[in-house]
């Protein structure tokens, strides 16, 4: 019990952050391939993670580590980077924000393994980082679940009223204003916001793909657009999901523990592909 | 007459090029005015500067006596309604859901929907004849079935001044003549209506004065009989009117009526 229960809650909350970052960077994008992993964020969260982890691991700022918040500074620099990249004409195409995404990720991917590269002084800044890298969401201390249950309240806290936002953002940013909406501070709150969710999620489990993309997803096929409504569905089947992934992927191979990264890459890959096809011919925008 | 939206020597360009140059008129509380022009004269330009959507280069846009920069957003979304051309609407919207985003203006943060917004969306709806297709799915409409929500999510606002580009776009005969009623019905609820539009043939009768807007001349204002004479619409349109055999047939029409 001592074992599973944090693991447990650390996968509930992954999967549920995960879920919600997908859902408001879909939102934000006005494009349903947009997802934390997707387009960046996740990579740029371990990027963060990984210079605090190598240089700054004996600093902290209010209790919090220097890992945690270079994380978060990884995941929003990220965010608005690929943002400004894929942005045209208010809306997003769905070619620009994949091509981003992928260059992005792949070097902030790199980078993390540069940074292993230079590090020389032993081998458990070394294994932390692979099991970043890889997805494995492990056991945690009550005070690192703690912590990042407090900013995963936080989060939700600022992001439900930003849901009907989301609703008015989808008609474009020029409609949004046009409905006495402030564009950029929404979507300042936005990025924000999803960026800490990220950045909780990357902290507990590490680089975990597809979810934050086939959750969303689904709830919005079940339960229509209104992101009112799918805020909390997505919060709570986000977080079922990933405590059944991670349950799954520790006894298909036991007593081999699969990093639940790897297996959402097994079930997440082919939705997202499916879904890229289905993309060229109704989302293209 | 009071002026509800009066431009004064404005204007806003892309770029180098100024596509709209110190333009003056004024838009008196209960008028509707027509907004004609050739293709790319900047007519939509025109009504997104009157909405706040964009700002002018230089020069004022008042809305109420007061500069439209100066309001909050939420206020000017409160009284002005611009129903655009073109809105592409991601993700699986319902038509109630698109028109519900009208409200907007009046929620908080915080507060959600109540049964006055309820209510308003319910009358929007009614009044651009969308009540049937309220569970349809937006992007499964038809263009013109589209363009009714358009102006339902306008309504929606329950503006002072309604903004129309081109509403009469993607609309059979039929419900062109219906959207002119549903004009001339706002008119006598108080509403301000200023449209561009491309049919001249719907001008007369319908709207009290036209406004002309053409890269060639200055921005021109009269009523209909003013405005449709063969000398100033070859002028604005660069068409010359044999070329054209309705509109000259149209146009002597109105010159011998004008006397």
């Amino acid at each position: 019990m001592q074992i599973r229960l944090p693991r447990v809650l650390a996968s509930a909350l992954v999967g549920s952050a995960l879920a919600i970052s997908g859902l408001m960077f879909q939102g934000l994008f006005r494009n349903p391939m947009a997802d934390p992993y997707v387009i960046g964020s996740s990579g740029g969260a371990v990027l963060g993670a990984c210079i605090g982890i190598f240089f700054f691991s004996q600093i902290s700022i209010f209790g919090f580590s220097a890992t945690a918040l270079l994380a978060f500074a990884g995941s929003v620099l990220t965010m608005i980077l690929v943002y400004a990249l894929a942005r045209s004409n208010g809306g997003t195409n769905v070619v620009t924000i994949l091509l981003a995404g992928f260059a992005v990720s792949t070097m902030m991917g790199y980078s993390s393994y540069f940074f292993e590269a230079l590090d020389r002084s032993g081998t458990s800044n070394q294994s932390v980082l692979l099991s970043w890298l890889h997805g494995v969401i492990g056991i945690p201390r009550w005070s690192q679940l703690l912590i990042s249950g407090v900013l995963f309240l936080i989060a939700i806290v600022i992001a439900t009223p930003l849901m009907r936002r989301l609703n008015t953002l989808a008609l474009g940013d020029e409609y949004a204003h046009q409905l006495g909406i402030r564009v950029e501070h929404t979507r300042i709150g936005i990025i924000l916001t999803g960026s800490l969710l990220t950045a909780v999620a990357v902290s507990l489990g590490g680089l975990i793909s597809f979810a934050g993309l086939i959750v969303p997803h689904v709830a919005r096929l079940l339960l229509g657009p209104d992101h009112v409504r799918l805020l909390p569905v997505t919060a709570l089947s986000g977080a079922i999901f990933l405590v059944l992934a991670d349950t799954l992927a520790r006894s298909v191979f036991a007593p081999i523990e699969l990093p639940v990264g790897i297996l959402m890459a097994f079930i997440g890959g082919p939705f997202f592909l499916y879904l890229l096809r289905k993309s060229k011919r109704s989302y293209v925008l | 007459m009071n002026s509800l939206l009066s431009f004064h020597d404005v204007s806003f360009g892309y770029g180098e090029l100024d596509v709209i140059r110190s333009s003056n008129f004024n838009l008196c509380t209960g008028s509707c005015t027509a907004l004609i022009g050739p293709n790319g004269a900047g007519k939509s330009t025109l009504l997104r500067l009157a909405a706040g959507t964009l700002r002018a280069r230089s020069g004022d846009v008042l809305l109420n006596g007061i500069p439209l920069d100066s309001l909050a957003v939420r206020h000017v979304a409160r009284t002005v309604a611009l129903v655009p051309q073109q809105l592409d609407v991601p993700f699986q919207f319902t038509v109630r859901q698109v028109v519900e985003q009208g409200r907007t203006p009046y929620l908080g943060l915080l507060r959600g929907p109540g049964r006055a917004d309820r209510e308003a969306v319910d009358r929007a709806m009614e009044l651009a004849d969308v009540t049937g297709l309220q569970h349809r799915i937006f992007n499964e409409l038809s263009g013109g079935e589209r363009q009714r929500v358009k102006i339902a999510l306008g309504l929606a606002q329950e503006p002072k001044l309604l903004l129309l580009d081109e509403p009469t776009q993607n609309l059979d005969i039929g419900r062109q003549v219906e959207l002119i009623d549903l004009l001339h019905f706002l008119g006598e609820e108080g509403i301000t209506i200023f449209a561009s539009i491309h049919d001249l043939q719907l001008l007369e009768g319908n709207f009290s004065s036209v406004l002309l807007l053409s890269p060639d001349m200055p921005l021109t204002e009269g009523t209909p009989q003013e405005i449709l004479k063969p000398s100033i619409l070859e002028k604005a349109f660069n068409c010359p009117p044999r070329r054209h055999p309705l509109l000259l047939e149209r146009v002597q029409h109105h010159a011998k009526k004008a006397g």
